[in-house]
């Protein structure tokens, strides 16, 4: 199961505003050619249009757009801010950024992250590790 | 019974709210379809109930008649079984 690379990880003090926070954790997966500029502009344009329900969880959001051409090749990346960001009155310490080539083939990804969403001690444990290594770790034991 | 789940795309948060749910009936002992779609495409779907975020309900209000039960925090187990428990409810 393609599972978040952990070179598509990031941990950050702050950030100015959520869209930095958003263009941030989607930079590995632009710099690795999974997705095109567009396709930040796509996640905050979908904030503005249809608001804030991408905060799944407390401290929790999941920036993505509909599968178009500005994405390449599925993928998912991680950004932690350790201080937090306001996004539209929630405050948000974990992104991660979904981006699907189509509506299928990342289903399974979904699940496994929706059932790990649902156990807010996860959602703890990733924000508060010190390294990315430690993200990896918590990942491979409890995304399955 | 049929529960639709529905967000923007249709893609994400929808499949999440869809295991949400679906984990709040199994834990409920109550036996029943989620389906997940995007906003669009309600119209074409039977459902007993529509799950969705508070920002859509006003819309949907306009488009179907079909209960709707809003849920700001779609991965949050305690609030959609709230909303599960209110559904069913209502069914009585």
């Amino acid at each position: 199961m393609p599972h978040i690379k952990k070179k598509h990880m990031q941990i950050v003090d702050s950030s100015e505003s959520y869209e930095d926070a958003i263009a941030l954790a989607a930079k590995p997966l632009l710099d690795d050619d999974y997705i095109t500029e567009d396709y930040i502009d796509q996640m905050l344009e979908s904030i503005e249009k249809f608001g804030t329900y991408i905060v799944l969880a407390d401290e929790f959001a999941l920036p993505h757009a509909r599968p178009s051409e500005a994405v390449k090749k599925t993928g998912m990346s991680l950004l932690v801010v350790k201080n937090g960001v306001d996004l539209k009155n929630n405050d948000v310490k974990l992104f991660i950024v979904l981006a699907a080539k189509d509506s299928t083939t990342h289903t399974e990804v979904l699940q496994s992250l929706a059932s790990f969403l649902m156990e807010k001690q996860n959602i703890k444990d990733v924000i508060n590790a010190e390294r990315v290594d430690d993200i990896e770790t918590i990942l491979e034991k409890r995304l399955k | 019974m049929k529960i639709l789940a529905v967000c923007g795309f249709g893609v994400g948060s929808s499949m999440i709210l869809k295991m949400t749910i679906q984990k709040a009936l199994n834990e409920l002992n109550v036996k029943g379809d989620v389906v997940n779609s995007d906003i669009s495409d309600v119209k074409s779907q039977n459902a007993d109930a529509i799950f969705t975020s508070p920002d859509f309900v006003n819309d949907l209000k306009k488009r179907v008649n079909t209960p709707l039960y809003p849920v700001k925090k779609y991965s949050d187990l305690e609030e959609v079984k709230g909303q599960v428990e209110k559904f069913l409810k209502d069914q009585d």
